[in-house]
């Protein structure tokens, strides 16, 4: 085996009452291509911060060849040779490909004028090796999404990057572009980079990787294996695979109760086709999938936010038409909790009592219109005591407590909210088991009082622990359902088999037309 | 590379400008006249300073609101120490500048240092440095303006020239060359355009803010200087109608008020534009209250021009 150009020995990572990293070690070799995997809330994106020098490991060593290496802060990594190509760009949309590609050498005069004629010059031989036919004075605001890619990698080159990281890189790209990606990435591999590959579509890492590292809740649960030696179902397992006792829960007999939401024959511009399902009162329907497979798209197309080509939405057995979040949450009475809480669930400089009263400031103005502050609290402070949110006081700006307070209190805003059909998307990424159970145990009693749930989430033993059902998706589409029957192991081989089963049928199909 | 004269950021404003010049011409011949031509120019060269001060804070993303009371404090200064202290102009005025220095300095401290917004910290320090000006002068303006600095803020150098053109465009090619070519000019680009990237590419982003409100703060206190020889007096209320226009001609430029995009020769036709425009409405007798409307309504047509033309990138097709 070549030798190791990188090298995580035991890090681990604490933030206020989660353990997002614990004792991770990774090795990236030379002239090779390693694989990070992990569902949500694993941990990847904290072990790229710690090898980028975002942040600093709590324990453990980062090694860069056979020399241990300090990263206090994001120049230190790129000195040391560590270069990153993000998910969101980390160009200067404005300036032209030669001079982002320049930019971040510190040799710089800060006031002898720059030669631009000599920066595309310097620029070019590392755009020659990718194989691009850019011209490096054009702006980058006028490339294309993969193009800009390809620039980051460049410039990364251009920096002596001999360990380059790519989080997600295909996310936006299409087939084409992603295989155009892959050549260069062989090429790269052929020159002695190491290179880590975060991604979630299987398939790609399969096809590019030659080791694979897994990161499930924090910890390894796959370090450094061959990737010859692993199947897809292989990595689902790992990802997914967990040996735990699943809490047992009462069951419900929802099949008595009316339909609150059904969908009929869906299909939407984000891609779902022929998406059939219905949520009954006072029943947990999940939606398993992995990431990628459509679950939070159908979510948001039923909150309004994405428009049909086909098939109807009906509530409380009666087709609508939903326009809009405020269309949902008002004439409908859905709510949705989404997975992102930071960007599109709370307003983290507001305070608690303003984030959780936010739905319902409609309704609890009075006859003038006036919001008055005690109706907002007689209706919020309930739910807040019975989520135990801790907080030093209802005034306290959301974004200074933790997230697992934070995800209790984007769902109390619905909870006040009253709504009967209430989405919620992976409600328990990135916080702590304590919280976790608290949210479960919420999502129960609602359900008992008659709330209909439909539940996403990638973390196969929440699901089974709190859905009725369990349908499964896969590339946008209902794979099937399967009943729950708490037993953890045949469930995830049941639904492990519903999404194998739908790749390799994909897969013969292309195989066919081809 | 060969770049389409029409596809530079300041062909539209160059147009724009050009257009209306010659409509009110036709319509009013006496717009042609020497000394319409130069009050007119007059009018530019200081309102660009004023502008480029607005600018330079507009590149990194942030707005100044106390670039009058900046300016006005630096002008009433630079009076002031002549008629009280008699002091050669050359010296006041670079005391002066020093005084325009010193207040974005404090600008750029307070925002880069602790992270609060632009907008609030130049509204204190608005408050601030008006407050220091009224205290100096009393609310009176300083009426003893050496004889040198009247002729220099009033005479010409031939036809409708006038002299203060001169610092004027002396400035403006200076800062193209700062925007296009200086590594510091090309980081306030680099900050207002993304931030994060910037920093990540060892940028550092409090040092830059430092930077670009140093030389908003120089730059008013420029144009406070230019319009004390123009007036030949310190009135304490110079500055106090800066703020609309100091926005409004970067904005008919083109400058994205998010950050990373700004034109200085772009906004020297957006000067250019509303000087034009103020003085039809007097040479048509118009009353003057109405420039006010009118510069409003002009921000509006261009930002919902900008927003049109970022609409249209989008949408083309990438190549």
């Amino acid at each position: 085996m070549t030798e190791i150009a990188f090298e995580t020995r035991s890090v681990s990572k604490f933030f206020p009452g989660v353990k997002a990293l614990q004792n991770v070690s990774i090795q990236m070799r030379s002239g090779s291509i390693h694989a990070l995997l992990g569902e949500n809330g694993a941990g990847k994106s904290t072990l790229i911060k710690l090898i980028t020098g975002v942040y600093r490991p709590d324990e453990g060593q980062l090694f860069a060849g056979a020399q241990e290496v300090h990263f206090n802060r994001p120049h230190d990594a790129i000195a040391a040779g560590v270069g990153v190509v993000h998910q969101e760009r980390n160009l200067i949309p404005r300036f032209s490909v030669a001079e982002n590609m320049a930019m971040g050498q510190t040799t710089i005069d800060p006031l002898k004028p720059i030669d631009f004629r000599r920066l595309n010059e310097l620029a070019e031989p590392w755009l020659d090796m990718l194989g691009l036919s850019i011209d490096p004075a054009i702006q980058v605001s006028r490339l294309s999404v993969a193009q800009m890619q390809m620039v980051e990698i460049a410039k990364a080159l251009s920096q002596r990057t001999r360990v380059l990281l790519l989080d997600e890189p295909t996310a936006s790209l299409t087939p084409t572009e992603s295989q155009a990606l892959f050549d260069v990435l062989h090429r790269l591999r052929a020159d002695g980079v190491s290179m880590m590959f975060v991604s979630h579509k299987l398939e790609e890492v399969q096809e590019i990787c030659d080791t694979v590292s897994v990161l499930r809740d924090g910890v390894n649960a796959g370090e450094n294996i061959p990737m010859r030696d692993l199947q897809r179902k292989d990595l689902i397992r790992l990802m997914i695979g967990r040996d735990e006792t699943i809490p047992e829960a009462r069951r419900r007999q929802a099949s008595a109760q009316s339909v609150a939401l059904e969908l009929r024959d869906l299909s939407t511009s984000f891609g779902h086709r022929n998406v059939s399902l219905d949520v009954r009162r006072g029943e947990i329907v999940g939606l398993y999938g992995l990431i990628g497979a459509g679950r939070t798209e159908l979510a948001k197309t039923i909150m309004g936010l994405g428009a049909l080509t086909g098939g109807e939405i009906l509530r409380d057995g009666a087709p609508v038409t939903i326009t809009s979040p405020t269309d949902a949450l008002h004439r409908h009475r859905i709510g949705y909790v989404s997975e992102n809480r930071k960007d599109e669930g709370l307003i983290l400089d507001h305070s608690v009592l303003e984030n959780a009263g936010i739905t319902i400031w409609r309704r609890s103005a009075n006859r003038l219109g006036w919001l008055s502050r005690s109706g907002v609290r007689m209706r919020t402070v309930p739910f807040l005591d019975r989520l135990a949110v801790k907080t030093p006081s209802l005034h306290q700006k959301v974004g200074n407590l933790s997230g697992g307070n934070q995800q209790k209190i984007a769902m109390a805003k619905w909870l006040a909210a009253g709504v009967d059909v209430l989405i919620v998307d992976e409600p328990t990424v990135g916080i702590d088991v304590k919280s976790k159970a608290y949210l479960h145990q919420l999502l129960r009693e609602l359900a008992d009082d008659g709330t209909a749930v439909l539940l996403i989430t990638s973390d196969l033993p929440e699901m089974i622990s709190l859905a009725d059902r369990i349908l499964v998706m896969d590339e946008f589409i209902l794979k099937g359902a399967v009943a729950n029957t708490r037993d953890y192991k045949a469930m995830s081989q049941s639904v492990m088999e519903h999404i194998h089963h739908s790749t390799d049928e994909l897969r013969q199909a292309q195989a066919a037309s081809a | 590379m060969t770049r389409n004269l029409f596809q530079s950021d300041w062909a539209t404003p160059m147009l724009v400008a050009l257009t209306i010049g010659l409509l009110i011409s036709l319509f009013n011949p006496a717009f042609l006249a020497t000394f319409n031509l130069q009050v007119l120019l007059e009018a530019v060269s200081i309102n660009v300073l004023i502008a480029l001060s607005q600018m330079v804070i507009i590149a990194i993303g942030q707005m100044n609101l106390s670039v009058g009371a900046l300016g006005g404090l630096a002008a009433v200064v630079f009076a002031g120490l002549m008629e009280v202290f008699g002091l050669p102009p050359a010296l006041a005025g670079a005391l002066a500048l020093g005084v325009g220095l010193a207040g974005g300095l404090f600008n750029g401290v307070l925002i880069g240092m602790t992270g609060i917004s632009a907008f609030v910290i130049t509204l204190a320090t608005l408050s601030i440095f008006k407050g220091l000006n009224l205290a100096i002068t009393q609310a009176q303006p300083f009426y003893e303006i050496p004889d040198a600095v009247k002729s220099f803020g009033n005479e010409t150098l031939f036809g409708p020239f006038p002299i203060i053109l001169v610092p004027a465009a002396v400035i403006v090619v200076l800062m193209v060359v700062f925007f296009n070519r200086i590594p510091v000019g090309r980081w306030l680009l680099a900050v207002g355009g993304n931030a994060h990237s910037a920093e990540l590419s060892g940028i550092s982003i409090t040092r830059t803010v430092i930077v670009a409100h140093c030389l908003s703060g120089v730059l008013a206190a420029s144009a406070g200087i230019l319009l004390v020889a123009r007036l030949q007096l310190g009135q304490p209320t110079i500055g106090d109608d800066w703020l609309i226009m100091s926005f409004a001609a970067p904005i008919i430029g083109g400058a994205i008020l998010s950050g990373g995009h700004v034109s200085t020769v772009a906004t020297v036709f957006g000067v250019l534009i509303v000087a034009q425009i103020t003085q039809a409405l007097v040479l048509f007798h118009i009353d003057p209250f109405f420039v006010q409307v009118v510069l409003g309504l002009m921000i509006l047509a261009a930002v919902g021009a900008n927003q049109l033309r970022d609409l249209r990138l989008q949408r083309a097709p990438q190549e």
